[in-house]
């Protein structure tokens, strides 16, 4: 039973994290001397994770056997769809899990010294435990759906942190496309989880794949195809490939952790989740494939010519993890595991030094290998990145926002001409306006009062005026004029019809009349 | 004790108070909608959500001879409204505080008094009369918060549109109330009654568009939404902030227009769905383009109870539930949204994008309850927005799969907007030095928003508090508008 300890993993850094926030809150910033406490306790918070999970790993290899789906508590249950705090311990997530905490709790000490006085020291620690929460619960959920919570936090922690520096232009920048773009991976992941609760799959890790191999392929196709794209969108491969190297943005320690290490493998431990059914599915591995290889080219060219150390190092992963997913398309889920493994511990470290070698490494920049320069098309297709902002912008950005305009106008211009305007017109809008402006001299032209605008305002301004006429001319005047006149006239010929009627000629002329009609 | 029409009686005393009084009224607002507050809390607590069907029942004969009832009531899908529409209008009180320096404040918050009882009216009434009673009560209210402390220059001609249009909203509503209550043989106003007997199919087709119609202009449905954004341009915060908060429109298309005629809403189905997602991405469009803050909230809330109408369409349990829980997170996130677009208007006297810019050097714990709440907006785990999202877009994917997937694409636009807007407004450099000089959020704009913060965290951790108390009376529901023909 001592797996039920496993959900304290996730909770202590999410309680610092959430206790930062409330001390901030209600005390403000207090500068240095407030750095003791935070400092500490995000450690002690990663280090308890990292110790709880060593004791859980010690625990296994003890029994020799995982202690597979730990159910804590039900968390969010509408009828059949039954959403529960559970954790699956098994010889994917433990390693993985116990990696995240060994380098997340590395990191923590590692940036008590960097990010010393620096003004979002709180905000950086608060978002950091925020992030290792997050990625505890993305690797150890027991189902998709706490999974999902966790992969959604750990973007938004990721968001906070590439624009840690809250008043530079481009880390704010950066960090909304690197937001916007996950949350395209985002609405994958609901259509892979939403669609499984509707094919009645029961959530957890391990009866979900039981069921799924229940469905036909076509079903499970789609739902696995949805997870696919999150896992693409998370590990920044093509066609999602441009915001990771906008993400350096932030202090390096975070840059080390979330795109060096942790979070750009997030993708890769989903697919081995995911590995039986891919395995159902022939058509997205040999997808997943051409991904990982397209990715591996894009990074390994751009990598070339990159003059940041950040940025070669950024493209070098991603066509590292273009291999895992190649790897996990033919079918070796096994190397796939393994090199994400070494891949994640040994990645952290080069990061976290790299702002060290701008002093260790004298030299200039490497050049360009010799046998890139003479080509210009591969040239320029490394320094520009593929080109993928710029196919961004022009199929997604500008499409979205002519869209919008269009529909601005349509508002504007469409339905507002229908049902009127409110700016604009100079028109008085109460009887006390309209006195004053007639006062000053200032009056409208136009003799009314109030005069309608848009298409029914004109209607039924068109209708008032006609009812107007009606009145003033029928009805309101009096005497020998108007409507009085009018029915004194009516009168005197029906009293007329009704003595010509009277005599008795013209009675016999009507009733020849009616019989000639008749006949 | 007679505790709903304490609620509703307790405001409308209050705004005769409030008139009468001539100092202090900021003091006895928040009395007023405190002790309302409580009131709406203790009522919540008393109903018991393992019985179906409406509790705390009052009734007494009102116009005898039309067979219309003073009648009141509530189940657990109406109950939760109750403390929430309370805990929104005195959050609304607490930051509308300057509005003591302005002329007439007393009227100003007897105006909200007013307010406040006829959206508890609307909220408790079970007469389909008095429930109209109530529905066009708000216009009175609203007609001169608006044109009196609206924030623009046209705010007098928005308030004459919002009440004009509002009217010719409230002309269906009546007849569509009015068909609905002739077809027995003697008037039925009484909403239990209406929803015992069933009208014929023929006659519900035409309830229900009437309905529809009438309810959707105030909800608002696309194309009839346009009023939404010029009162936010214009109108006074404090009413932006409950107009577009308390959703009365949805509420009305849950409480009646779908009960009183199921056959007709399950056969209308393709016309729920289609104004559902029309209002998703016309309201993520339209709030990728705005400039101004009030009019981009304007539209992501149209986006949202969009959202809520294709939730309601897909006739599942998730989509009750999530409807009734997104209506609620929804009115937290819009209201302290708004709120806090007050405090900017305040401050720099403009919530227009080229007169805003890095605020977060000056106003950093502003910044920082910005995103939350906006995170809210966007359905982020470990918020009150997450659930009602996730169990919406659920509904719809069981039953409209298109539609699902144009939801998804209404999540994406809403956080590029809400996303792209907060950086252009409160990250970067400051754009001009007077932003540098505005004051951080003061203790009572602290207080409020923080209140609502911490509720709508504790709804995102704590989700089956609110989903175990509706699940009964939304079954319940369900039952009602799926059953059988007779």
């Amino acid at each position: 039973m001592v797996a039920v300890l496993i959900g304290l993993v996730p909770l202590l850094p999410l309680l610092v994290a959430l206790g930062i926030g409330i001390d901030r809150f209600l005390w403000g910033d207090r500068g240095e001397a407030g750095e003791g406490v935070m400092a500490r306790s995000a450690q002690a918070a990663a280090g308890g994770s990292l110790l709880l999970l060593l004791f859980l790993d010690l625990v296994a290899l003890g029994e020799g056997a995982f202690p597979g789906q730990v159910m804590l508590f039900p968390w969010l249950e509408s009828g059949s769809f039954r959403l529960a705090v559970s954790f699956t311990l098994d010889r994917l997530s433990l390693p993985m899990a116990t990696l995240v905490a060994v380098v997340g709790f590395l990191t923590v000490r590692f940036s008590v010294n960097y990010m010393h006085r620096e003004g979002g020291f709180a905000r950086f620690f608060a978002v950091l435990s925020l992030f290792l929460g997050a990625m505890f619960l993305l690797v150890l959920a027991g189902n998709p759906g706490l999974m999902f919570v966790g992969w959604e936090l750990a973007g938004v922690a990721s968001y906070l942190l590439i624009g840690y520096a809250v008043e530079r232009t481009t880390a704010v920048r950066n960090a909304t496309v690197a937001l916007v773009t996950n949350r395209f991976g985002d609405a994958g992941f609901l259509i892979g989880l939403l669609l499984a609760q509707r094919w009645a799959l029961p959530l957890e890790w391990s009866e979900l794949v039981a069921g799924a191999g229940e469905l036909d392929n076509l079903h499970v196709g789609v739902m696995t195809g949805g997870f696919l794209v999150a896992a693409l969108a998370k590990s920044a491969q093509l066609p999602f490939a441009a915001w990771i190297p906008r993400a350096l943005e932030g202090p390096t320690p975070s840059s080390a952790v979330f795109y060096g290490s942790l979070m750009v493998h997030a993708g890769v431990y989903f697919l081995l989740r995911l590995e039986p059914l891919l395995l159902t599915t022939p058509i997205l591995m040999v997808f997943l494939s051409l991904v990982g290889l397209l990715t591996i080219v894009h990074g390994a060219m751009v990598g070339l010519v990159q003059t940041d150390v950040k940025s070669a190092f950024i493209f070098s992963i991603q066509a590292q993890v273009g291999l895992m997913f190649l790897a996990c398309g033919v079918g070796w889920f096994e190397l796939a595991f393994w090199h994400m493994l070494a891949h994640a511990a040994w990645r952290a470290y080069p990061f976290l030094s790299a702002p060290s070698y701008m002093h260790l490494v004298q030299g200039r920049a490497r050049p360009v290998p010799a046998w890139l320069a003479p080509s210009l098309a591969l040239y320029a297709l490394a320094v520009r990145r593929s080109w993928l902002d710029a196919l961004g912008e022009m199929l997604i950005l500008r499409p979205a926002h002519a869209l919008a305009r269009d529909l601005q106008t349509f508002d504007e211009w469409g339905i507002d001409r229908v049902v009127g305007h409110t700016q604009g017109g100079g028109s008085p809008s109460s009887l006390g306006e309209w006195e004053s402006l007639s006062l000053s001299g200032h009056a409208p032209d136009s003799p009314e009062v109030a005069w309608g605008r848009g298409m029914l305002g004109r209607a039924l301004q068109r209708l008032a005026v006609g009812c107007n006429w009606f009145e003033e001319r029928l009805l309101l005047r009096s005497g020998r004029e108007g409507f009085d006149r009018f029915l004194l006239r009516l009168g005197h010929y029906l009293e007329l019809t009704d003595r010509l009627l009277a005599m008795p000629r013209y009675l016999l002329l009507l009733v020849i009349m009616t019989f000639v009609f008749l006949l | 004790m007679p505790i709903l029409s304490l609620m509703v009686a307790l405001p409308l005393v209050g705004a005769v108070l409030l008139v009468a009084a001539g100092g202090r009224v900021y003091r006895l607002a928040l009395l007023m909608t405190g002790l309302e507050l409580i009131l709406a809390v203790v009522a919540a607590l008393q109903v018991d959500p393992a019985v179906t069907g409406f509790q705390l029942v009052e009734r007494h004969a009102w116009i005898p001879s039309l067979g219309i009832h003073y009648h009141v009531g509530v189940d657990a899908l109406s109950a939760l409204f109750l403390p929430l529409s309370a805990l929104l209008f005195g959050v609304v009180v607490m930051t509308s505080r300057h509005h003591l320096a302005r002329p007439m404040p007393g009227l100003f918050f007897a105006m909200l008094a007013l307010l406040e009882g006829a959206t508890m009216g609307v909220f408790v009434a079970l007469d389909t009369m008095f429930f109209f009673l109530f529905w066009e009560l708000t216009l009175v209210p609203t007609y001169f918060l608006v044109a009196l402390w609206g924030a623009g220059p046209y705010r007098r001609q928005a308030a004459t549109k919002y009440t004009l249009i509002m009217m010719a909203g409230g002309v269906p509503l009546l007849f569509g109330l009015l068909l609905a209550a002739l077809d027995h043989p003697v008037p039925l106003f009484d909403l239990p009654a209406l929803l015992a007997t069933p009208l014929p199919v023929s006659r519900q087709t035409a309830v229900f568009l009437l309905l529809l119609l009438g309810f959707g202009v105030k909800t608002p449905l696309v194309p009839l939404h346009t009023w939404l954004a010029t009162v936010a341009m214009e109108g006074p915060v404090a009413a932006v902030a409950i107009m577009t908060g308390l959703k009365l429109g949805a509420y009305g298309l849950l409480r009646f227009a779908i009960p009183i005629a199921p056959e007709a809403a399950r056969s209308f189905d393709w016309l729920l769905v289609a104004l559902g997602v029309a209002g998703i991405l016309m309201g993520g469009f339209a709030a990728l383009v705005q400039t101004n803050l009030r009019r981009l909230l304007a539209y992501a809330s149209i986006s949202h109870v969009g959202l809520v109408v294709l939730g309601l369409a897909s006739f599942t349990l998730q989509g009750v539930q999530g409807a009734v829980f997104q209506l609620l997170s929804f009115a937290l996130v819009s209201g302290g949204l708004y709120c806090l677009t007050g405090f900017l208007h305040q401050r720099f006297g403009s919530t227009d994008l080229i007169h805003l810019g890095g605020l977060v050097r000056s106003m950093p714990l502003a910044t920082a309850l910005f995103l939350f709440l906006g995170l809210g907006g966007l359905g982020i785990p470990l918020t009150a927005g997450f659930p009602g999202e996730l169990l919406l877009l659920l509904g719809a994917a069981q039953t409209h799969f298109g539609a699902f997937l144009a939801a998804l694409a209404g999540t994406i636009l809403g956080a590029a907007a809400f996303l792209v807007f907060y950086r252009n407004a409160f990250l970067g450099p400051p754009a001009h030095p007077d932003l540098v000089r505005g004051p951080d959020l003061l203790p009572h704009e602290r207080m409020a928003l923080g209140g609502v913060s911490l509720i709508l965290f504790l709804g995102g951790i704590l989700p089956s508090i609110i989903l175990d108390y509706t699940q009964g009376a939304a079954l319940g529901w369900l039952q009602g508008v799926t059953r059988p023909l007779p």
